[in-house]
């Protein structure tokens, strides 16, 4: 082979190279930050710090479209780009919860506290009679959740479309269902007179319930972000084996709330 | 490898491919030049707390107030907003990814949403500082004056959030690359010292940030929602609020020093051209030894406010064993400059400034380990003058040795001048001169956090040395910075490899590496190390 010859092929890999290595861009990262930025911190404090409804109204109104186009940007994006290496999305999920369990741990642990430090005088002062039905309806709820899901992967498994979106809607709505008690067992308790702020007791149950049931909110959130591509035929394994490992986590986490909370 | 540097450096500045960006050098620029503006904004708060200290009385100050409202965003973003994405988002994002030979991290998607989760936390902070009710409460936020304040709490509270989310998505991405990315051939006592740090970091940003997270979300709905968990007239606990701040608090001093340690790590191997000393020693015994016990001496913190004695004095036995794997990375440290010709240069000015800081910050940390003397020492400029040492300087130290060593990386060309050196003599010899009297005022008796101190006057004239100390930082800080900008758009450029580093980011990777990082495949012998110098 001449030099001349040599020269061209080596020009031709290096152009070949470049071409293939451009700067990697995505809004989505961006656009979803600057969603849970107008929403979070800046609709909650125009609420609940300048009681400046006009600045919560702003805050939502750009946080949640942000959020929605952000997600679904980045959906589309995962369902189509290949990772660097293949299959690490299923060992990132995992780590993350395990900060996810010492965020509930923090919460366990002031709970445990306050209630330990009461002794004999708990319930506290101004507890009405909480039933122990809801919650235990609520498992059993979640817990089908979990096998129609387990349903639902060993359809995608088989190759069965079809069977997937089907078990995967039953999951979505048992979620539903699930956040449904809560929005009732909320109102039937804040009707009798128990509020965040009512006792110890209160404070602890409220923000363990509600930062479990906002969980199960977001994971209700990845399954439709699933859903939505899979009705037009297009599903990720890894993605859905993520959004459904999620959705265990939850569910065993649900069964720490309701024995400290309801039957301690 | 020199057609690649060509073609990026002529590449024409492209403002959205570096704001929609996914790559992890340009995502760890952003990250340098976020910190830097945090650490430039909270640097101006310190020099406005010791003009106000210079002397007796008020000098401009209006209310006590004021004060702690400087404190509070001087602690919250140095610490915050300037060291932990400093070191685990700039030298961590650039540097570890070309270390092991990957060609960026393992989500680089997940890399862009922690970098902007930090820029619009940035954004936070400072609305919180042109905000009415600025949050006051230091960077602590303790209960029950968090609670009862008019301060702005919640934007604290949301600045924590977003960092705290950022740095939590930071470890998952970081320790899955490491695991997975590494480049072919290369076992796990091969790699750069920096990498084990940075991964030993981010395992306790996992593990200890949600707790932080979890209190200060509690604090907010204690003061916004009216729950009761800090409030003992209710039940509550006012402590709780002070050990779940600490669990996490503690070992982010760790999150800030280990990476710190890596750089200089580094750097003095580098320019000593010698191995790592006792490499598996300092590996596992000590980064490995600070991992497992910094979760479990956070009480140490809490000496003077009420625990019990079997709790203090665990704790203060946990704390005194943290000197054993302390003491083990810095004998590798002075092991690896054993006998070694060692040049010098900016990077390694740093470098021995650093070794210096360890050595004093260490040592005045002992007797405050002890719950005896901790009692006395405990809430004087003694202890401000302790971790301004180890952990505020010393790091901040490694951020500005990172910017000289890999310089050349990052732009392609030189900035080890003699304005550097100029910048570099201001700054240590300014720093020693604010901190050395409130190490000698603090036994005396002179309290921290104080705006005003006329019940101790005789403590003046050290508050005037001090105070000049802390502008000919400032100054020495100012000259770097022009000096870091002037010399990337046209200092001298750089060889592909200035210091002879065998590091792969150094033999493998053009200046400053382009997209994919390595213009060939790297994959590394049984034999090789990052310090194999001695072949």
């Amino acid at each position: 082979m001449s030099t001349e010859a040599t020269h061209q092929i080596h020009d031709i890999t290096h152009e070949h190279h470049i071409h293939e290595h451009h700067w990697e861009t995505s809004w989505a990262p961006l656009v979803l930050v600057a969603g849970i930025f107008f929403l979070v911190p800046i609709g909650f404090s125009g609420h609940f710090v300048y009681e400046n409804q006009l600045m919560t109204i702003i805050g939502a109104g750009l946080g949640v479209p942000l959020i929605l186009a952000g997600v679904a940007k980045w959906v589309e994006e995962g369902m189509s780009h290949k990772n660097l290496v293949e299959g690490v999305s299923i060992v990132g999920l995992p780590i993350f919860i395990v900060s996810e369990i010492f965020i509930f741990l923090g919460l366990f642990a002031s709970y445990w506290t306050m209630r330990l430090s009461a002794g004999i005088n708990w319930p506290p002062e101004g507890t009405p009679e909480i039933s122990t039905t809801i919650p235990l309806i609520m498992t059993v709820i979640l817990v089908s959740s979990s096998f129609t899901m387990h349903n639902a992967e060993v359809k995608l498994d088989d190759g069965d479309n079809s069977g997937f979106n089907k078990w995967l809607i039953i999951t979505i709505l048992l979620g539903c269902v699930f956040l449904g008690f809560t929005v009732f067992e909320y109102n039937h308790l804040i009707h009798a007179g128990f509020v965040p702020g009512t006792n110890s007791y209160s404070s602890a149950f409220f923000s363990i319930t509600g930062f479990h049931a906002s969980h199960v909110f977001i994971g209700l959130g990845l399954f439709v972000a699933v859903l939505i591509p899979a009705l037009k035929g297009k599903t990720n394994d890894s993605f859905v084996a993520c959004a459904s490992v999620y959705w265990h986590f939850v569910d065993v986490v649900w069964f720490f709330v309701v024995s400290q909370i309801y039957f301690w | 490898m020199s057609t690649a540097t060509t073609t990026h450096d002529q590449e024409a500045f492209n403002l959205k491919e570096w704001i929609f960006t996914t790559d992890h050098k340009r995502i760890g620029v952003m990250y340098l030049i976020g910190s830097m503006a945090a650490f430039a904004v909270a640097g101006m708060m310190a020099l406005m707390m010791r003009l106000e200290q210079a002397n007796i009385g008020a000098q401009f100050i209006e209310t006590g107030t004021d004060y702690n409202e400087w404190l509070y965003f001087h602690g919250a973003a140095m610490i915050l907003a300037f060291l932990i994405p400093g070191l685990t988002g700039f030298a961590a994002n650039y540097f570890l990814p070309l270390m092991i030979g990957a060609a960026d991290v393992a989500f680089p998607r997940i890399n862009a949403f922690s970098i902007w989760l930090f820029y619009f936390a940035i954004v936070l902070a400072l609305l919180s500082v042109v905000v009415p009710d600025t949050p006051d409460i230091m960077w602590t936020g303790y209960p029950p004056y968090a609670v009862t304040t008019e301060g702005n709490t919640s934007f604290y509270v949301f600045t924590v959030h977003l960092l705290g989310f950022s740095s939590i998505l930071g470890a998952v991405n970081f320790l899955v690359t490491v695991i997975y990315m590494r480049a072919p051939g290369m076992g796990w006592n091969q790699l750069n010292i920096f990498v084990w740090t940075t991964l030993a970091a981010f395992v306790l940003q996992l593990v200890f940030i949600p707790v932080l997270a979890a209190a200060v979300t509690l604090l907010l709905f204690d003061k916004y929602l009216g729950t009761h968990f800090f409030d003992p007239a209710a039940g509550g606990d006012v402590l709780l609020y002070q050990n779940l701040f600490w669990f996490y608090s503690h070992p982010a001093v760790y999150v800030i020093f280990l990476p710190a340690v890596g750089i200089l790590f580094e750097i003095i191997a580098t320019m000593a051209k010698n191995q790592i000393f006792n490499y598996k020693v300092c590996v596992y015994g000590g980064i490995g030894g600070v991992v497992a016990i910094g979760g479990e001496v956070w009480i140490h913190h809490l000496y003077v406010t009420g625990m019990p004695d079997w709790l203090r004095i665990g704790m203060m036995i946990s704390t005194l064993l943290i000197s054993v794997p302390v003491g083990l990375i810095v004998m590798s440290l002075w092991g690896t400059l054993w006998r070694a010709a060692i040049s010098y240069n900016v990077a390694m000015m740093y470098s021995v400034a650093m070794l210096y800081l360890i050595m004093v910050g260490g040592l005045t940390g002992i007797p405050l380990a002890m719950t005896s003397l901790t009692v006395h020492l405990s809430e004087t400029s003694f202890i401000h003058a302790h971790f301004h040492f180890i952990m505020g300087l010393f790091s901040t130290y490694a951020v500005f040795a990172a910017v000289y060593y890999w310089f050349p990386k990052m732009t392609g060309r030189m900035a080890d001048n003699g304005w550097a050196r100029i910048s570099f003599w201001l700054n240590f010899i300014g720093i020693n001169v604010t901190f050395w009297p409130l190490f000698i005022i603090g036994p005396q008796g002179m309290p921290r956090r104080y705006w005003n101190y006329e019940m101790f006057p005789q403590f003046e004239a050290y508050h005037e040395v001090a105070t000049v100390g802390a502008f000919l930082t400032a100054a020495g800080v100012a000259i770097m910075i022009i000096n870091w900008i002037t010399s990337a758009i046209s200092g001298p450029k750089a060889p592909a490899n200035p210091w002879n580093s065998r590091s792969l980011e150094w033999t493998h990777a053009p200046n400053p590496p382009g997209p994919g990082n390595f213009p060939e495949a790297v994959t590394v012998a049984d034999d090789w190390t990052p310090y194999d110098y001695n072949k």
